[in-house]
């Protein structure tokens, strides 16, 4: 019997979708005598979140205490070792998430686990681990394999494995006692800040016409701009640009920036490197525009132009015009 | 190169010989519409210690290296290096626009300041069959094709041009492809000399490898570089507009279809102010039958830049007013001219860009000296693809 | 205040196009253009930028072979004051923690107040040296940092969250910090600069150096492997319009209608 265990990442209240994504792939893992667990890390006054993912589990480990209100990676990891030590799980999975990333190096390292980050897809074959993972910004993927050992570790790309129907089982929770035990003052969580308020909301548009590095220069922007006010869309872009300054950090899309569902995102000039996609590839309809026929992009989008963006750009516009009159 | 360096500005330019007359100023075609007073920066950096908190000053990257400074001045000097000289030392200091920064960045690592990938450069020939230039015997004609006219499309209509006319000329020619390299007159002129020099001496391994009679090349930029700032090349260098007068001389070329239009010719400050080639350019239009000629008010040695060079094609500049392409563009449309021609890819660029801006589209277009030449040896069918 | 700083040369990939090596295992990296990791530049512009403020000592490590003395020389010319390059056979075949295991090794002998990484690697995209390495320092830290104020001996940051949110967190010195893109504007490095510094040493420095056995890196020492390199399907999804560009446009149009695009 195998034991498939994910760290329940909160935040704000709220759980977050990828904890229900990594709960989908561990099912789907695990044979039919294998056990899924949740591992739960939080304040008491949490404890109405672990409903929310306890019938997700066959077991719920969850530690309680005051000091795992907020994350904190020192606390959380002292936390998670005392919960591992009774968790018995062969394999567990995290997000490669803000969370994930501030945390499981470190885990792996202490713990002398086999790590590798950021996977999009993983195998259980005779008590072996492999895993897909992407490098030069997606446009390889490797294959790589975990050696034996008693604990395994991964963490999972966000959006890598579907969310919705993810089983229902008997849920279990049992607490398990951790008391703070160390110097943990040498890392302490402040506050959150919001994203500024930008003038427009690019997560109420119903249509985006997305820039990404492509586009080249700020000079540009209006081109695109244009394109959108055709069609009564918003301008959006990839991180570059906003880094760039040549659109306020607000318009930005992906992990970093917006998640957005438009009816339809109109790519131009983006790779597609996954930070993007994670924060668009919930849209309805996608088009890329991008001279490389190999970009990423295309493998999410659903239609595509391989052509330079600024032959494309100024066509579409005008007919979309004359079709508006 | 360094030594030079370590030498004050004022000393290495022989600042103190400037007599303050403000004929710079005078002839400066930013100066209307930009803080950057020329004459006051040959004082200030002849009078200074100190010229760090002087340099940052962000117009000086308003100059466009024009040089008109440089031709008016009676004592011989050369403000515009100041200005290079100035950004020079906001280069070593690294405090300098992103745009440029990328610029720069792109030039090095990828021969062009586009950054465009190297083993892309020759693409635009691809259907051409040139032959690479490293392959052939010494003595013949090395076509140097210029970043712009390898990555930009609009430019590559240009380089395009220049092989059919030299292919209806009959001359052999190659280029040097993929192992071609920004001849680095931007880059000096944003005041990167080492990558300048760095540039230079890659181009430079090649010529010597190709060892061409002549080399030709599509930009007034990459000729003033070759022909004025790389040491040691004795090769003679020509802007297509030169060669292909020796050709039109020569009666290489049959002009038959006639281009009726009226058009007026844009200087570029490289190819005019700074070469002396006014004539060439003229006499290549009138030899087209059926064109009409008419000059700028401003032409010549008093043409009016484009802002298109010293960099400006990588940043914008301080100046509020209306750009210097947009004068350019309603002038000629003033005139009752149907086309601006113009013989450089930068005033191409920032000419047609200022049709646009000035929404003259339906009145006016930008041609290059190339592409009209091409459509009289090709017959009007092909005409209303040059636009 | 000492800083640390791990930088990494990789190959720029964006307008590459990628060829998978003879063994499948990496690529075939002939001809590619190498430049520091994105990330770690903006690591150096902000050492650099606290050494402005606080005075101090940057000392730069890469591991890997000689051409990685080009970003060290970088670098230094940028305005770090040291570097170092550790380079060993054994070092083959190491995976990220045995990475840091080889980083920690160097960096525990340099004096330190603070260590900086990047988020993560252009070429790997592991995005998680930085964390292992604080761990095997046994330093606090923080990840995806956006924003650093200095009070006494104290860091207050910003770290990148998702969806635009961040979070403001206080790291004690000695820290180690990941730095994400944007923090700064790393300054440009002139080729004259790098002249300038062609001469400077760059100390190396061995496994033996460093007193690390086989075990413990290369292949050994690594506890994932990666099997093959493959390239992911691509296009699976999308439908390429083709044409003349009126005709794509056309077809563009017609999709943007069909699918609620024109509003
Ligand atoms: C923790 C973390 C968070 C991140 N968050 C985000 C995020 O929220 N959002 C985000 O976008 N990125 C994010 N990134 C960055 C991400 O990894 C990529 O670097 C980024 O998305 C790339 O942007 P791009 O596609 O615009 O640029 P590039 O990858 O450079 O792609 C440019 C594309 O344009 C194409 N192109 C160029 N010229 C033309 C032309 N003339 N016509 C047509 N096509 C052309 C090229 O072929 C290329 O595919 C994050 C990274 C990290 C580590
Ligand atoms: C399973 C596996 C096997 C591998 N096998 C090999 C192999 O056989 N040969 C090989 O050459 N590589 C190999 N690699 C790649 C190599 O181990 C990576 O450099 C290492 O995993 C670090 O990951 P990363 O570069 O993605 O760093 P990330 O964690 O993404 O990088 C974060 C930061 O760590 C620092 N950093 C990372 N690498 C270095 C470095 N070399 N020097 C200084 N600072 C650094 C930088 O500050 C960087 O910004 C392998 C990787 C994996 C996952």
């Amino acid at each position: 019997m195998k034991k498939i265990a994910v760290l329940v990442e909160h935040r704000q209240g709220e759980i977050r979708e990828i904890t229900f994504e990594m709960l989908g792939k561990a099912h789907q893992l695990a044979g039919s005598d294998d056990e899924v667990q949740a591992l739960f890390l939080g304040d008491t006054s949490q404890k109405e979140l672990v409903a929310k993912v306890s019938p997700h589990a066959h077991t719920t480990l969850a530690v309680y205490d005051a000091a795992l209100k907020d994350f904190e990676p020192l606390r959380y990891g002292s936390a998670l070792e005392a919960v591992l030590s009774n968790a018995d799980c062969d394999l567990l999975l995290m997000g490669q998430t803000a969370f994930g990333m501030d945390l499981a190096p470190a885990l792996a390292a202490k713990m002398t686990m086999p790590f590798t980050s950021d996977v999009v897809d993983i195998e259980i074959l005779d008590g072996g681990v492999k895993a897909t993972r992407q490098m030069y910004s997606g446009k390889v993927s490797a294959a790589v394999s975990l050696k034996e050992a008693p604990k395994r570790l991964l963490t999972v790309r966000a959006g890598a494995f579907p969310a919705e129907d993810v089983p229902e089982v008997s849920g279990e929770v049992r607490e398990i006692a951790w008391s703070v035990d160390g110097d943990f003052a040498v890392r302490k969580f402040l506050s959150y800040i919001e994203a500024a308020v930008g003038d427009v909301d690019i997560t109420q548009a119903d249509v985006l016409v997305s820039v990404g590095r492509g586009i080249k220069d700020a000079d540009n922007i209006p081109v695109a701009q244009e394109l959108a006010d055709a069609l009564g869309g918003v301008v959006s872009c990839s991180r570059p640009v906003a880094d760039k300054k040549w659109l306020p950090k607000e318009r930005q899309v992906g992990t970093s920036g917006k998640t957005v569902k438009p009816r339809v995102y109109i790519a131009l000039g983006i790779s597609g490197a996954f930070q993007h996609q994670a924060g668009m590839k919930g849209a309805a309809t996608i088009i890329a525009v991008n001279k490389d026929p190999k970009a990423p992009i295309f493998s999410i989008a659903h239609f595509g132009i391989v052509d330079d963006l600024f032959k494309v750009l100024p066509a579409l516009t005008e007919k979309v015009r004359e079709l508006k009159g | 190169m360094e030594e030079e360096q370590q030498q004050p500005l004022a000393e290495r330019l022989d600042l103190f010989s400037c007599i303050q007359c403000g004929k710079c100023t005078g002839g400066c075609p930013v100066s209307i519409k930009s803080p950057l007073n020329i004459r006051r920066v040959v004082r200030e950096s002849s009078v200074r210690d100190e010229l760090s908190g002087f340099m940052s000053r962000i117009e000086l990257w308003d100059c466009t290296t024009c040089s008109t400074c440089a031709i008016r001045c009676p004592r011989g000097l050369r403000p515009v290096d100041v200005v290079i000289g100035l950004r020079e030392m906001m280069i070593e200091e690294g405090r300098i626009d992103k745009t440029i920064i990328d610029a720069l960045d792109g030039a090095y690592k990828y021969g062009n300041p586009w950054g465009r990938a190297k083993n892309k450069r020759a693409e635009w020939a691809q259907d051409l069959d040139i032959p690479n230039a490293l392959e052939m015997d010494p003595g013949q004609v090395l076509y140097f094709v210029c970043c712009a006219a390898s990555y930009d499309p609009r430019v590559q209509e240009i380089a395009r041009s220049l092989v059919k006319v030299l292919r209806a000329a009959a001359v052999p020619f190659g280029i040097l492809g993929n192992k071609e390299t920004c001849c680095g007159s931007e880059i000096r002129r944003m005041g990167e000399a080492g990558l300048f020099e760095m540039l230079m001496e890659e181009n430079m391994k090649n010529f010597s490898k190709v060892d061409p009679r002549v080399i030709v090349t599509t930009s007034p930029h990459c000729m003033n570089a070759l022909k004025n700032e790389y040491e040691g090349l004795t090769t003679d260098v020509l802007h297509y507009s030169q060669f292909v007068w020796e050709l039109l001389s020569a009666e290489k070329l049959d002009l038959k279809t006639p281009v009726p239009m009226k058009v007026t010719y844009h200087d570029p400050c490289f190819l005019g102010k700074q070469n002396g080639v006014f004539d060439e350019p003229r006499w290549i239009i009138g030899k087209i039958p059926g064109i009409e000629f008419t000059e700028f008010g401003r032409c010549r040695e008093n043409s009016l830049c484009c802002e298109g060079g010293g960099g400006r094609m990588w940043t914008e500049g301080t100046g509020a007013g209306e750009r210097l392409s947009e004068v350019r563009v309603k002038d000629a449309v003033d005139m009752g001219a149907e086309a601006i021609i113009t013989a450089c890819p930068f005033c191409l660029l920032t000419l047609e860009d200022a049709v646009k801006t000035t929404g003259n589209e339906e009145k006016i277009r930008i041609i290059d000296l190339m592409e009209l030449l091409a459509m009289t040896l090709e017959g009007d069918a092909e005409t209303g693809d040059v636009s | 205040m000492d800083i640390i700083v791990c930088i990494k040369r990789v190959p720029e990939t964006a307008e590459a196009d990628i060829v998978l090596d003879a063994g499948k295992k990496g690529i075939d990296t002939d001809g590619m253009v190498f430049s520091i990791n994105e990330w770690d530049n903006y690591a150096v512009e902000a050492a650099i930028q606290l050494k402005e403020a606080q005075g101090g000592k940057i000392t730069v490590v890469s591991a890997g072979p000689e051409e990685n003395n080009e970003v060290l020389r970088r670098a230094l010319a940028m305005g770090a004051d040291d570097a170092i390059r550790l380079t060993d056979p054994a070092f083959e075949g190491s995976d990220a923690i045995a990475m840091a295991r080889i980083l920690a090794a160097a960096i525990k002998d340099i004096p330190h107040d603070l260590i900086l990484t990047g988020v993560q690697a252009d070429d790997d995209g592991f995005g998680g040296t930085g964390v292992a390495l604080a761990e095997m320092l046994g330093l606090p830290y923080a990840a995806l940092v956006t924003d650093i104020q200095l009070d006494g001996d104290t860091l207050t940051v910003h770290r990148e969250l998702e969806g635009g949110l961040e979070e403001v967190t206080a790291v004690k010195m000695p820290a180690l910090l990941t730095i994400q893109t944007g923090i700064n504007e790393p300054r440009y490095v002139s080729i004259m600069g790098i002249r300038k510094v062609a001469k400077k040493e760059i100390a190396e420095k061995s496994a033996g150096d460093l007193s690390l056995s086989g075990d413990d890196i290369g292949v050994k020492g690594s506890l994932s492997q990666i099997e093959g390199l493959f390239f992911p399907p691509v296009g699976e999804g999308a439908e390429i319009i083709e044409g003349t560009m009126d005709e794509k446009a056309e077809t563009l149009v017609k999709i943007l209608k069909e699918r609620g695009g024109i509003a």
